[in-house]
């Protein structure tokens, strides 16, 4: 039977086919292709596995199926590598390139961490010797803007659409060129100040270019308005290293603005004291301010005072120290309620240090306290001593004022957000609204910017900035120094720098780094320097161009002005004080989620902005908490800490000024003057990324959600950072506000030791004769720890009463070759740290380091109130009011200290014998190490652990997003993609159900190790040396208040210092050995002043309580 | 109480309801519960290891690079193209510039260099197969293994005798430990890192002076988590 063979008629010519797809009716081959075939290709497989591959897959898997084991073989791992290296690249080892973070004031010169190309994290310059290694928090964590998942990651044209870098270049060319015609008439440009001499030059050539353009700078904060205040076109320099005593008036020289690394440092020089004799030099900070900064907190003596009379105090001690100088004016003097001995007696110790004092002014003061403080540093004689007057290039620019009244045509809006932050009367509405075009360069699109949305509303062009890691330009350091600022990676989002956009617009047809050539080319002309490539390329490699600081000017003659009565300020006419958030800055970083995080230094409050009031005015308004808890005594003490359900719960109040009101809780801040309000502007932004927006959360309804409140409606004009005349009321709304510190006190413990500088001449090591030490048993007989010396100490653990065992680091390792060696056995290197108490500010840099440097995972608001944040470095700040216990007010003013607290890497720790899995242990050189792939999450540790550092990964913070935490499998995993470039390669990031803690930097001290053997080759030369091996934190911190090292070496800097009589351990009495051990805080009062206390007063709050050590007259609260 | 241990011993009178069998049935049970569980612990520590599971992973190139010819007949040394292992963690692989040296002269126009060609041509990186993997929490530096005298030789076998480069050893856990803990036996002199077929003339020999190198130079390899694990 023959098989039946069906044959399709052939379509007969003419005749319409049928088609389905107008490839099929065309014909293509890829229609015949697919044609031919049943299935589509890969239809039948599995991603890309055929038939043959699938069953081996099963097969194999039913193979091991019985095991458990199905599918145990790795996927398949490439390496890529290059097709062709570029320079300077092994792949594995970072590469270190010089830079500098811009500031409106100055440039902090800067060295960035790159692997692959990559920036991840920034250290301080060391070519630099004013700043060192140190660097700002602000500088630590700009390195997260430049991968915000939120960045505008392309330009919108006029007509809307989006345009490629090409394109803008054709618009912004062609902009200029119309605008040429017209000699720039209605040519207006809005920018931030900026200390970059290619941009000063770029201004002139616009000005050229354009001879009718407007150019006025805003920035909410001026840094500058203080030394033009003294001489147009000048800076003060204050040398806080040659200073013995020194007078704040509401200068926060130690907590903000550009100068605080440079200023921290000098200051930090001359607070140190490790002998009598250096006590007796120690620096004494005397400190008149309204609201409670980190200058403030280092005072030895603090004035809380309306910021309004501070010029009328600054007169007052003007007149004080002329008439100690026999030369009263006899010039009539405001009216001021502070008391005369306070005057007279700090007057006294700045006559008394002639040529060694020095007075330093708040930038917000007015001009007229300004020349006050001029003539009082004059009659100190410390111009060309302890202050220093150099003249810059910076020319004063115009004002908000002056671009409403040019009424622009055009308006060119660089950088900044005046959208958000200029004051309402400050008429750039007015200037905007009269734009028929507007040209915005912004970080952020219209969806996450005031300024970009306002521009596009006006159907103008944003353009995407390009963020100071990618692109080229230069600036001065707060000296002067010519410092240079080269891109990193080139633009993530092809975005143009501010450089780039002001060439395109001058013609001046070079790009921006040309121009930053041309500039170093002039600078080091005018150094007397040959201009050559190599001298540049060393200046981008060393990071400065040395001998290039501002010159000294002729210091004016004091003009001795009156200085008005100062407005009453009372409970009806409040103060407002305007300042930074310590989380957003002016508002630039309202979308870093580090900063967002990070606690503020003295509130601790983070995630949110609030109104600080001071106690006395929480007493009117009726928020004092409610008294609570009964004391010892029987008397019902109040719940200072403002707790409700354990979370910081706080008032709603409205603060009203110039008839304008925000909202926002009421924190209750001792140490504030009366009746001034501190408002913390640049939170509360209205279009803002993921990470400062608001997030609306279940729980806690009803009330103030997020990021904060806007705090600018109350900047004016002329008073844009506060004024007096402000009315305050409740809501009747409460808040909780999220913070990490929710008490005061030391609760008891006396983790804190301090002293001042008398009794530590008289008594060095009192430090260690405080507390509970005294009753603790010696592991060793007396004498012998002298004896045996730190190397000795440090390898060798005695049990003593320690519940806790671990071995000791002095046995034979556990290698056959060493174990009959005997004294030849070579010793690993024992590792410790110092953390100076007296130097220490508070002021953040290390937190925020060890945060880019260990990839600590922010964990968001709501994680925070539940008390899970992840950061290793808790800074405590304590206050202190010299009551045995707390009564029923809050402190008016009272004494504050700051420890920094990290994993203390116990030799006995506690947490190591309670892990059932052995995931936390010793290690050989005394770090208390975490093996994260050991631990099961039984937090056994962290409960057992005395200093509370342990922190535990609740949630994959990592791989989550905040806000969608809980979503489980649900839920979209991964990071941003543009954070994981900001990753640290070398340190493992962590998941869900892991514990954490400070490591010690065990990747730097590894790193430094293996680069010490590699040295050492075929020799013994093993040892990492001394400063070889910085961790991240001690490299960071702006006061040099961190020593690390191996302290086995008795030569070491950290044996040095905690050789110091300073030394002690935190909770030393519980026998747990720490290797981090505190030196002892120093504070340096004036015995004569009023109020001055004679003991610190947390010693007056310890001898109450410990009775053992009675507290001598005199050491009252102030 | 003796009524009660009277009605408790009295036969029943339907019989014993448990056939005899059973008696030996519980015995019967632990034993092969027992055993089973024995294997399941056996057959875990016998395939659930680096040792069964990769030992011999030897996957195949896009470029058919012969180590064998050109590190063992050609005598190239692993340096010239591995050129960072002595500096960095990474012993790097090469660049597809390294291939180039040669290659655009030498059999400049094979088929099997084609994938080297494109990837001169555009930039764009020839995809190799990754054969010697740690997990992501292990770090493993090269550059102070080679500087101190453990050979590649010693994780990597005689890669100048593969044709296709595979994995010949564990690398888990205990082989690092192993070596750490005796690092005598792997030592050998700096010079003698890259030559593969280098050997001490006998163990005993090489234990002498293993023993000499780790005393001499102090080598002390760390044993602890922070060793590998940051």
């Amino acid at each position: 039977m023959s098989k039946r063979v069906f044959v399709h008629p052939e379509p007969k010519p003419g005749e319409p086919a049928p088609w389905r797809s107008l490839e099929e009716r065309n014909k293509s081959p890829e229609f015949r292709t697919r044609a031919e075939r049943e299935f589509l290709d890969g239809a039948s497989s599995l991603d890309g596995v055929d038939r043959r591959g699938f069953l081996r897959l099963m097969g194999a898997s039913f193979g091991l199926a019985g095991l458990g084991l199905a599918g145990c073989r790795e996927p398949r791992h490439h390496t890529l590598p290059y097709a062709r290296t570029p320079e300077m690249t092994i792949p594995g080892i970072p590469t270190f390139f010089a830079t500098s973070f811009p500031g409106e004031l100055a440039h902090q010169p800067v060295l960035v961490e790159t692997h692959g190309r990559r920036p991840t994290k920034l250290e301080g310059n060391p070519s630099h010797p004013a700043s060192g290694t140190a660097s700002s928090k602000l500088a630590q964590a700009s390195v997260l803007d430049l991968y915000d998942p939120d960045r505008a990651t392309f330009s919108i044209g006029f007509d809307g659409a989006s345009l490629s870098p090409a394109r803008v270049r054709e618009e912004l060319l062609a902009l200029g060129k119309s605008l040429e015609a017209v000699s720039g008439a209605g040519l207006a440009f809005l920018a931030r100040p900026s200390a970059s001499p290619t941009r000063r030059r770029l201004v002139a050539a616009l000005k050229a270019r354009f001879p009718q353009v407007v150019w006025v700078e805003h920035t909410p904060f001026d840094q500058a308005a203080g030394d033009r205040a003294v001489a147009p076109g000048s800076r003060l320099l204050p040398n806080f290293a040659a200073a013995r005593r020194v007078l704040s008036l509401d200068a926060d020289f130690l907590g903000s603005g550009d100068a605080q690394v440079e200023a921290t440092r000098a200051y930090a020089a001359a607070r140190r004291a490790d002998t009598p004799e250096q006590a007796k030099a120690m620096v004494r900070l005397y400190v008149a301010e309204s609201l409670f900064t980190l200058t403030g907190a280092a005072a030895d003596h603090r004035l809380p005072l309306a910021t309004a009379h501070i010029p009328a105090l600054a007169a007052a001690l003007l007149d004080e120290v002329r008439r100690q100088s026999g030369a009263p004016s006899g010039a009539p003097l405001p009216k001021l309620e502070v008391d005369p001995a306070w005057v007279r007696e700090c007057a006294a110790d700045l006559v008394a240090h002639r040529g060694k004092s020095l007075v330093v002014a708040g930038a917000h003061l007015p001009a007229a306290a300004h020349a006050i403080v001029h003539a009082l540093n004059q009659e100190l004689g410390a111009y060309g001593k302890t202050l220093d007057l150099v003249r810059t290039d910076a020319d004063r620019p115009a004002s908000l004022a002056a671009l409403a009244a040019a009424k622009p045509s055009t308006l060119v809006i660089l950088g900044g957000n005046p959208a958000f932050d200029a004051p309402a009367d400050s008429g750039f509405a007015a200037a905007v609204a009269s734009a028929k075009r507007v040209v915005r360069l912004g970080l952020h699109g219209p969806e996450f910017d005031e300024t970009s949305a306002l521009a596009r509303s006006k159907g103008g062009l944003v353009v995407a900035a390009a963020h100071y890691l990618e692109s080229w330009g230069d600036g001065r350091a707060l000296d002067g120094t010519y410092v240079p600022v080269q891109p990193m990676i080139a633009p993530l989002y092809d975005g143009l720098s501010e450089l780039e956009v002001l060439a395109l617009l001058a013609g001046a047809g070079k790009d921006a780094r040309d121009l930053v050539r041309e500039t170093f080319d002039g600078i080091a002309r005018a150094t007397g320097k040959e201009p050559t490539q190599a001298a540049f390329d060393a200046w981008l490699a060393e990071g400065v161009l040395p001998g290039t600081a501002f010159p000294a000017e002729p210091v004016p003659a004091a003009a001795d002005r009156p200085v008005a009565q100062p407005p009453a300020v009372s409970r009806a006419s409040l103060e407002v004080r305007l300042v930074p958030s310590a989380h957003a800055g002016d508002g630039a970083y309202a979308n870093n989620a580090w900063l967002l995080e990070q606690p503020d230094p003295m509130a601790k409050t983070c995630w949110e902005n609030v109104v600080l009031v001071s106690p006395a005015l929480a007493k009117e308004l009726a928020i004092e908490p409610a008294p609570m808890l009964i004391n010892e005594l029987g008397a019902l003490n109040r719940n200072i800490n403002q707790l409700v359900d354990g979370k910081l719960t706080c008032h709603v109040v409205r603060v009203t000024l110039h008839g304008r009101a925000v909202e926002g809780p009421a924190l209750i801040l001792p140490g504030l003057a009366r009746w001034t309000v501190g408002l913390q502007a640049g939170l509360g932004r209205r279009a803002v990324g993921r990470a400062g927006a608001r997030v609306s959360e279940r729980l806690n309804e009803n009330r103030i959600v997020g990021a904060g409140f806007d705090a600018y409606p109350l900047a004016a004009a002329a008073a844009p950072e506060g004024a007096a005349g402000a009315r305050i009321e409740l809501t009747g709304r409460t808040a909780v506000v999220a913070n990490t510190q929710s008490h005061w006190s030391m609760e008891g413990r006396d983790i804190i030791r301090e002293g001042n500088a008398e009794e530590f001449a008289k008594n060095p090591r009192f430090a260690a004769r405080l507390g509970l030490d005294g009753h603790v048993p010696l592991a060793y007989p007396p004498g012998t720890e002298q004896r045996m010396g730190p190397a000795a100490l440090a390898l060798t653990t005695p049990r003593g009463n320690s519940a806790y065992e671990h071995p000791d680091h002095g046995v034979p390792p556990n290698v056959p070759v060493w174990r009959d060696a005997g004294d030849k056995t070579p010793l690993p290197q024992q590792w410790g740290m110092s953390i100076d108490l007296s130097t220490c500010t508070g002021c953040n840099a290390c937190v925020t380091a060890c945060q880019a440097e260990n990839n600590i995972p922010v964990v968001g608001r709501s994680q925070v109130l539940k008390g899970r944040d992840m950061r290793w470095i808790r800074l405590d700040r304590y206050f202190f009011d010299g009551r045995e216990s707390a009564g029923m007010d809050i402190p008016e003013n009272p004494q504050v200290t700051f420890q920094g607290m990290a994993c203390q890497h116990c030799e006995t720790a506690p947490c190591e014998s309670v892990c059932p899995a052995n995931a936390t242990v010793h290690d050989e050189e005394g770090l208390n190490t975490m093996a994260y792939n050991r631990c099961i999450g039984t937090r056994y540790c962290a409960n057992n652990c005395p200093y509370k550092v342990r922190r535990f990964n609740f949630l994959d913070y990592n791989d989550r997003q905040i806000g969608r935490l809980y979503e489980g499998p649900l839920g979209p995993k991964g990071m941003a993609e543009p954070l994981k470039l900001q990753k640290n390669p070398d340190v493992s990031v962590r998941m869900r159900g892991v514990m954490e803690k400070c490591t010690y930097c065990v990747q730097r001290i590894q790193e430094a190790k293996i680069q010490a053997k590699v040295r050492a080759g075929a020799s013994d030369d093993t040892k990492v040396r001394d400063g070889a091996l910085q961790v991240a934190c001690q490299q960071a911190c702006p006061a040099g208040a961190i020593e690390f090292g191996d302290i086995s070496d008795p030569a070491s800097r950290v044996s040095k210092a905690k050789a110091s009589p300073r030394t002690y351990g935190a909770l030393s009495y519980l026998n747990t050995r720490p290797r981090t051990t505190f030196l002892a805080k120093l504070r340096n009062p004036n015995p004569r002043m009023p109020g001055a206390a004679l003991l610190p007063l947390s010693r007056a709050e310890m001898a109450g309580r410990e009775g053992a050590h009675p507290a001598p007259a005199g050491a009252k609260g102030r | 109480m003796r009524r009660l241990l009277q009605f408790l011993n009295q036969p029943s009178r339907r019989g014993n309801p448990f056939p005899r069998w059973s008696n030996a049935a519980p015995a019967k049970v632990l034993v092969f519960l027992g055993l089973s569980g024995a294997l399941l612990v056996a057959a875990i520590n016998e395939y659930a290891t680096n040792e069964y599971l990769n030992v011999g992973y030897t996957p195949d190139q896009p470029v058919a690079f012969d180590h064998g010819f050109h590190a063992g007949v050609l005598g190239i040394d692993c340096r010239y193209c591995h050129t960072n292992v002595e500096k960095s963690p990474h012993s790097n692989v090469p660049a597809t510039g390294t291939c180039w040296n040669c290659h655009s002269v030498v059999k400049k126009d094979s088929p099997a260099l084609a994938p080297v060609r494109d990837s001169i041509a555009t930039g764009e990186p020839i995809r190799w197969v990754k054969v010697h993997k740690v997990p992501d929490y292990v770090y493993f530096p090269h550059s102070v293994h080679v500087s101190r005298g453990i050979s590649c030789v010693e994780c990597h076998g005689r890669v100048d005798q593969m044709e296709v480069v595979g994995q010949q050893k564990s690398l888990s856990m205990s082989f690092c430990l192993d070596c750490h803990r005796h690092p005598e036996k792997a030592i050998r002199p700096v010079d003698k890192v890259t030559d593969l077929a280098w050997k001490a003339p006998t163990p005993e020999a090489q234990l002498e002076q293993g023993r000499k190198f780790v005393h001499d130079w102090k080598v002390l390899p760390p044993q602890s988590c922070s060793g590998c694990h940051r």
